[in-house]
């Protein structure tokens, strides 16, 4: 069995494995094709970045982009503006840099960052939608991008409160294991568990009713 | 095939052992990849943005070492202004009373102080800047119920506003070097960060008057001394969220 190095992304996944259903990325599997235990683990590139390292600033971007990008196009409130979202959590991080310390888990600390960006847009969001006029005739809303499995998602995860929305997809889409949901949630480890627990019965009730509907 | 094991089999049950549709759902959610022109174009827009500005930073103190320095600025506040305004209340409180007053307040400051640590870092564990102010502003009002007597309501506003006033003195640049402080860290939630330190702005505040104030009536101190901690934690609130919304806006 391969070795896993402590801290690396390769234990970021494996120490989810067996019996996660998260599996590493493709697009980051492609990326690394090479011998996974060779690649520098998000904490030396986080060193690296507050040393003003620059290849491990840009190879640290490039590897955490895609799982910030990911935590915000699954979530259907910021799927229009992602892109803008990313950026803003990165120019956040890149101003709190210096409040992270080695050997603190680095994703939980992305996240919190990535989660008070994506708080504040919504807030701003609402605050600018309450001053807008209503035009006489509403421009045609774009052809709808998402597939049948994103809408399914969608529509069971709008009928969870947004606290438990966002451990659900922490913990399942973001691989972020219950400890570091909570240090992400600024929570502990037993109401991230709660709040699991409730989503689950909820999302359980929902398909079985839709199960049933189909049946009938 | 063995059946894999669900990480919410702690939640789930024996029911979390069978294959879940909700499980496929998330996990087609979870390893869809993003759309790679749109993911290229922002990690070249962020590497544009942070390679530019790439300067060396000395990492942020412990959250101990942080919480240490909250409570150095509190003690210090509190006996140097309680020393200089002179320690006539200090002179008049039984062994008994001291004890367990300071050692309350040093146990709530210790609550808030580490709240305020937590707050200046992202991710540094739950944030209890509410419940070191429910703390002090329901445990301080039983505690003096318990040590002191006197309910006479005759001059109690003549009396309580000098109290009052003395303390929230002390708790604003009390709470302004608080500030500089958790300045030095990135704080994401303003509010709770600052009900933290106005907590502990106005306990130096109590803390203050305990040392300070010779009035031991149960109904004078539990109304104008704990409303300094209170003063102080919702004006710092308030500020909070002002400037919390100016900046979102």
């Amino acid at each position: 069995m391969r070795p896993v190095h402590a801290g690396s992304r390769s234990k970021l996944y494996a120490d989810r494995l067996p019996g996660t259903i998260l599996q590493e990325p493709p697009h980051l599997s492609a990326a690394s094709s090479r011998d996974p235990a060779s690649l520098p683990d998000l904490e030396s590139l986080m060193c690296g970045y507050q040393q003003a390292d620059e290849a491990a600033a840009r190879v640290f971007i490039e590897r955490v982009s895609p799982v910030l990008l990911r935590y915000f196009l699954v979530q259907p409130l910021n799927r229009r503006f992602a892109d803008d979202l990313m950026q803003e959590t990165w120019m956040r991080i890149h101003k709190a840099r210096h409040t992270w310390r080695r050997g603190e888990p680095v994703l939980p600390w992305i996240f919190a960052i990535a989660r008070h960006t994506s708080l504040d847009s919504y807030r701003k969001s609402r605050r600018v939608e309450t001053r807008e006029i209503q035009v006489e005739v509403m421009p045609e809303p774009p052809a709808s991008t998402s597939s049948g499995d994103t809408a399914d998602l969608d529509t069971l995860l709008a009928a969870l409160p947004a606290s438990q929305r966002e451990v659900v997809l922490l913990l399942k889409v973001s691989g972020l294991s219950v400890d570091e949901v909570a240090r992400a949630t600024a929570s502990t480890a037993g109401a991230v568990r709660q709040k699991a627990h409730r989503a689950y019965r909820t999302l359980r009730t929902l398909l079985g009713r839709r199960e049933k509907r189909v049946e009938a | 095939m063995p059946i894999a094991r669900c990480e919410l089999c702690w939640v789930e049950g024996r029911n979390a052992l069978k294959p879940d549709p909700i499980d496929d759902l998330l996990a087609k959610a979870a390893n869809r990849p993003p759309d790679d022109a749109a993911l290229a174009a922002g990690v070249r827009r962020a590497q544009d943005a942070i390679l530019g500005d790439l300067r060396r930073v000395r990492p942020l103190g412990s959250v101990t070492r942080s919480a240490l320095l909250f409570l150095i600025v509190f003690a210090l506040a509190a006996m140097v202004a309680g020393v200089l305004l002179g320690p006539h209340g200090f002179h008049v409180l039984s062994v008994v009373d001291r004890a367990l007053i300071f050692a309350t307040l040093l146990v709530v400051a210790v609550v808030a102080s580490v709240a305020s640590a937590r707050s200046m870092r992202p991710a540094a564990g739950p944030k209890r800047g509410s419940d070191a102010f429910l703390l002090a502003a329901i445990g301080f009002p039983l505690l003096f119920a318990l040590l002191f007597r006197g309910y006479s309501t005759i001059h109690l506003v003549h009396e309580g506003i000098p109290c009052l006033v003395a303390g929230v003195c002390v708790a604003l640049p009390t709470g302004l070097l608080l500030l500089l402080l958790l300045r030095r860290g990135s704080v994401l939630d303003r509010s709770e960060a600052a009900l933290a330190c106005g907590t502990l702005a106005g306990l130096a505040g109590l803390a203050m008057l305990e040392i300070h104030c010779p009035n031991l009536k149960a109904i004078h101190v539990i109304v104008w001394h704990v409303a300094v901690v209170v003063v102080s934690a919702v004006l710092a609130w308030v500020i909070a969220r002002f400037v919390s919304r100016s900046s979102v806006q």
